[in-house]
């Protein structure tokens, strides 16, 4: 008797140390947001879904952070990569989740998803029931209906198979959308929207990271170079200009071999260039070489995303630090004085004006 | 001449050479039916200063299901961090990183050289019939670059006399079903031994999904409604065989021959994360490995020397298929990844006492490693095919030198000289000094302190990766210093209690940490300078309640802040003086055993502190881990028969049924069981009761 007690008292001790433990998911918030500000988009660690997003209103200088996961109760995903506004709705492009969430701009609540994608990396719409979806390891563009948010089919796009598949940013001119094949590729595509086929292709250089038109519907697009040991080659970036009636390059800038040119952007004006390249640099379209000076010296920042209001012209740079922890937004105005800077989430690296 | 007198009942404590029953008995009758016995023996002049933790044969024995990684949870201070059921577990010392393990299997070392960790998931306990943690200082009389420790693994004789059999069947939740043969012939010169393993899994665990939600639309595709999925672990199916040869031959005269065969055959799939929208139907993700290791070795032993050699062999290939329907209904590769290893190594060791107070000890061990890796395939620019990736060659020398003394029965001390190459670059020297005291022979109350230097190459992916292999990388370096006290007491016949109790501190510089880059890849940067300290405890318990009732407590905890003690690398890097990412403070584990007759219940309980996500230890919604406790029981009863012993064993794991992550996004399973019938046939034996 003595030693079945003894057993039992055992049995309960090791109950009270199993205790249970469970988790805290919180609860869903109400947000009003402001009628303007800037969403930031915070890729996370690739395969930890822990992609956030933040939104900045630059009146009042507050940030609100987690704002997907607190206004919806579940986690924005895995690698967010983009963002676009359409109307009153906000389409946030999951990478890594394979998926596109859509969200009222307001509440910040979701309305709608389109799943099953590859890797999507940006949506552009054409319409408001017709829209293009980049991909990365797919050798397709996808073509979407975001009304019923499905995929309604794909745009072939050549030489390229589903293993070194890559397209990126759209820029659309009329009939036509331009897009830039970034990994392992070296080209911009034509495509016709009526149609959704490649008309045309143009040989840019290697790895074309970004693309923009300008205010003289002018396309700009910015090469990374590869990078050294590539199979694929290995130059110096440059930015190109090309003529959308052509489609050729107009102008050509170099870079040195070895810099890391990314994340190009135009001002709301649509003259000036600005690009991170370890610190932040700007150009007057019109300019016949490279800036000499940058905008904004980097310190030991890892800057990884930048924006330009296209309202007041101030600068946003984002700096991921270690990439391990709440990354820094800094605000600059176009004169390169520091505004402001706020923390976002792991990694911001993309942002979208509402 | 002095001889310290310790009375043990079951186990001998830690840091002593333990008497480890023949392995061809019935591995439950040696937890619980091995009667008091007393043993009188000199402390080791070999284990001067070592702190040294050994798994015991009935831990590693335990269930033929358990990985070496489920093992080192329950049973060590350890940090294990898995990825889920099945897949990748890695395991770090004393708030070090996993490549800072380094993993020795019967002398030969089994860590990656292209990613430097060793995956414990890959090896199954029933395959180690001797494993012991050799903490921090400790490992640098073993090998070069564990920062944290070494894990040592090994295979022994099974001291088997004529033929002998056993087989476990086991049946589990989520279609999982366990085999496990073992076979075994030997006589007074010869001992032979065949064992296999065999597990498979759909592995679709049930869970519900806090990571996302389900919406339910009205016809104008308006959300009406959501809720939290319940859903399977997608994509989690595995088939792991594994098959071990050994032979040994002992001539009698002081000579010993040895070979090793062990081959893996691993088709795993690789769950998706708690995030993912992908039809499941559209996706494949699944990696598979061939790997044979094979180790061959010599024993010259004589009264005041030995001599040892060893060579073996591991080939390695790995392949990585991601793929997708692109709607045709034929999966197409959008990633095939595929690497090869090949390596092969060779060691010498010799060691010459003089006496009993002086032991002299020499070592060399190559490894020759041969690694080709092919990440991608992509399209020239001028229309070609080519394949991302590198082929790589690199030669790692690492010799020791020791001395040890021991001027007294109560006091040693023993210093360790290493020198390590790897390529064509040399370490500076590695010492390590150790020392230990008997402070009181009532209890075993013994002092441990030891000191060493340390220095970990660059993986060859660290250096060559394409994309962002960093060939400017540096060697991380560090020091490490511990302290500690161990004690053993007990009664015959009613109990026996151990225990240490021992202090850490170490400093790393230059850790390595991959990072990602404006051009869409990662890579590696000597980054970090790191601060790990602490203490960790353990006590083994063993108390004979009352006739045929014995009950067996293990438990170990640990107490490591492993702080980043780098310069900031900006005015807004808030990572300086916080714990590292998915590093736990604080860990616990207990195993209590409760035997009566031929029953036995085995109780294990874990516990992890919170660990971060983020390098600020910021603790937002979707950046961090909370605490979680995990509880696993089961039930064992034997049978004796005439011509068989039987075994049925149920497990209980997750006992309480918690919803706990290791990783973000990565769910582990609830409850589940598992059920295990075994054989070992008496070829020939009499019934014993």
């Amino acid at each position: 008797m003595k030693t079945a007690r003894r057993i039992l008292f055992a049995t309960l001790a090791a109950l009270l140390l199993g205790g249970c433990m469970k988790w805290d998911y919180g609860s869903t918030e109400t947000f009003e947001a402001p009628a303007r500000g800037l969403f930031v988009l915070n890729e996370g660690n690739f395969q930890y879904g822990n992609a956030t997003l933040s939104f900045y209103d630059p009146e009042t200088r507050r940030v609100e952070n987690e704002l997907f996961r607190r206004a919806n109760g579940f986690r924005l995903g895995d690698v967010a990569q983009s963002m676009t506004v359409r109307g009153d709705v906000g389409w946030i492009v999951v990478n890594n989740s394979h998926v596109i969430f859509a969200i009222d701009l307001a509440t910040f609540r979701e309305v709608g998803r389109i799943t099953n994608l590859t890797s999507p990396r940006y949506i552009h719409f054409l319409s408001d029931d017709k829209a293009y979806v980049t991909q990365l390891w797919d050798n397709r563009i996808f073509v979407v209906d975001p009304r019923r948010y499905r995929i309604m089919g794909y745009i072939e796009c050549p030489g390229m198979t589903m293993e070194s598949g890559s397209t990126e940013q759209m820029v659309q001119d009329g009939r036509y959308l331009y897009v830039n094949c970034w990994s392992y590729q070296n080209r911009i595509l034509k495509i016709d929207t009526e149609t959704d086929r490649v008309v045309d292709e143009l040989t840019v250089g290697i790895q074309p990271v970004s693309l923009v038109m300008d205010c003289n519907r002018k396309l700009w697009t910015l090469t990374d170079g590869g990078y050294e040991g590539s199979p694929y080659g290995y130059e110096a970036p440059s930015l190109c200009r090309i003529d959308p009636e052509t489609f050729a390059v107009e102008r050509r800038f170099e870079f040195r071999l070895g810099s890391s040119p990314s994340a190009m952007r135009l001002n709301g004006a649509g003259d000036r260039l600005y690009w991170i390249d370890d610190d932040i640099w700007c150009m007057e379209t019109a300019a016949d070489r490279l800036p000499g000076q940058p905008f904004v010296r980097g310190d030991g920042t890892l800057y990884y995303g930048l924006t330009v209001d296209p309202e007041r012209g101030d600068v946003y740079v984002a700096d991921a630090i270690d990439y391990q922890q709440q990354g820094v937004v800094r605000r600059y105005a176009s004169s390169g004085e520091l505004l402001d800077r706020f923390y976002a989430g792991v990694t911001p690296g993309a942002f979208c004006w509402k | 001449m002095k001889r310290l007198r310790v009375l043990l009942l079951l186990l001998l404590p830690a840091g002593l050479a333990a008497r480890e029953p023949a392995p061809q008995e019935d591995w439950s009758r040696r937890i619980h039916a091995i009667p008091g016995v007393q043993v009188v023996g000199s402390r080791p002049i070999g284990e001067v200063g070592v702190q040294r933790t050994r798994l015991d044969s009935a831990v590693l024995k335990e269930n033929i299901a358990l990985s070496m990684a489920d093992v080192l949870t329950f049973h060590s201070s350890i940090f294990v961090k898995s990825y889920g059921r099945a897949t990748l577990s890695t395991a770090a010392f004393r708030g070090t990183s996993p490549s800072h393990t380094q993993v020795t299997w019967n002398g030969m070392k089994i860590n990656s050289p292209m990613l430097g960790m060793t995956d414990f998931s890959m090896i199954p306990s029933y395959f180690i019939d001797d494993a012991s943690l050799l903490h921090g200082t400790s490992s640098v009389g073993e090998t070069g670059g564990g920062l944290g420790g070494a894990v040592k693994l090994a295979t022994r004789p099974a001291e088997a006399r004529g033929f002998a059999l056993q087989y476990v069947q086991g049946f589990g939740s989520f279609g999982t079903f366990d085999e496990f043969l073992r076979m075994t012939w030997g006589d007074d010169h010869w001992q032979l031994s065949t064992r296999a393993v065999y597990s498979s899994s759909s592995n679709d665990y049930p869970y519900r999904n806090r990571d996302k939600k389900e919406n339910v639309y009205d016809d104008e595709m308006n959300i009406v409604g959501s809720y939290y999925p319940v859903e399977r672990n997608r994509s989690g199916a595995f088939k792991d065989l594994h098959l071990l040869q050994e032979v040994y031959y002992n001539t009698g005269r002081g000579d010993r021959f040895g070979l090793n065969a062990w081959y893996v055959d691993s088709d795993r799939e690789l769950p998706v994360l708690t995030t993912d929208y992908a039809d499941r139907t559209a996706f494949e993700n699944s990696q598979r490995e061939r790997t044979f290791r094979g180790v061959v070795s010599w024993d010259h032993l004589r009264r005041d020397w030995k001599v040892a050699a060893r060579a073996g062999y591991i080939h390695t290939r790995m392949a990585y298929d991601y793929e997708r329907d692109p709607g045709n209904g034929t999966m197409t590769p959008m990633t095939r990844s595929r690497s090869r290893v090949d390596t092969f190594y060779g060691q010498v060791d010799g060691q010459y006492s003089i006496g009993r107070r002086w032991l002299f000890t020499a070592s060399l061990a190559a490894h020759q490693h041969l690694v080709e890796s092919r990440d991608r395939n992509i399209i020239r620019q001028d229309g070609d095919q080519a394949v991302v990736g590198y082929d790589q060659r690199r030669v790692e020398l690492s010799g020791s030198l020791s001395a040890k003394w021991r001027p007294t029965d109560r006091f040693g001390v023993s210093a360790v000289l290493r020198e390590e190459l790897f390529g064509t670059e040399w370490t500076p020297p590695i010492p390590a000094l150790f020392v230990d005291g008997v402070l009181s022979e009532r209890g075993d109350l013994t002092v441990k302190a030891s000191l060493s230097r340390n220095f970990r190459f660059p993986t060859l992916n660290d250096l060559y990766f394409l994309p962002g292999g960093n060939p400017d990388l540096k060697k991380e370096r560090g020091w490490t210093y511990d302290a500690g006290l161990s004690f053993a007491a007990g009664r015959a016949g009613s109990y026996r209690l151990s225990g240490s109790a021992t202090w850490f501190d170490s400093h790393v510089d230059d850790w390595i940490v991959w990072l990602p880059t404006t051009k869409g890849f990662f890579s590696p940067r000597n980054l970090k300078r790191v601060h790990a300290y602490g203490v960790e405890l353990q006590a083994d318990l063993d108390v004979a309640l009352a006739q045929a009732w014995r009950l067996g407590l293990d438990g170990t905890y640990s107490w490591t802040p492993s702080i980043n003690c780098g310069e900031p690398m900006t005015e807004d890097d808030r990572s300086v003086g916080k714990q590292l990412p998915y590093v736990p403070e604080h860990s616990a584990a207990l195993t209590g055993r409760l035997a009566w007759r031929t029953w036995t219940l085995l109780y294990k309980w874990c516990w992890y502190s919170r660990r971060y996500t983020m390098s600020s230890n910021d603790t937002t919604l979707t950046g961090h881990l909370p605490a979680y406790f995990m509880n696993n029981l089961s039930l064992e009863k034997r049978f004796a028969f005439r011509w068989a012993d039987l075994s049925v064993k149920g497990a209980v794991n997750n006992l309480f049924d918690e919803e706990y992550l290791s990783v973000l996004s990565r769910p582990m399973p609830g409850i589940h069981f598992e059920l295990f019938v075994g054989i070992t046939p008496r070829w020939g034996k009499r019934h014993q009761p």
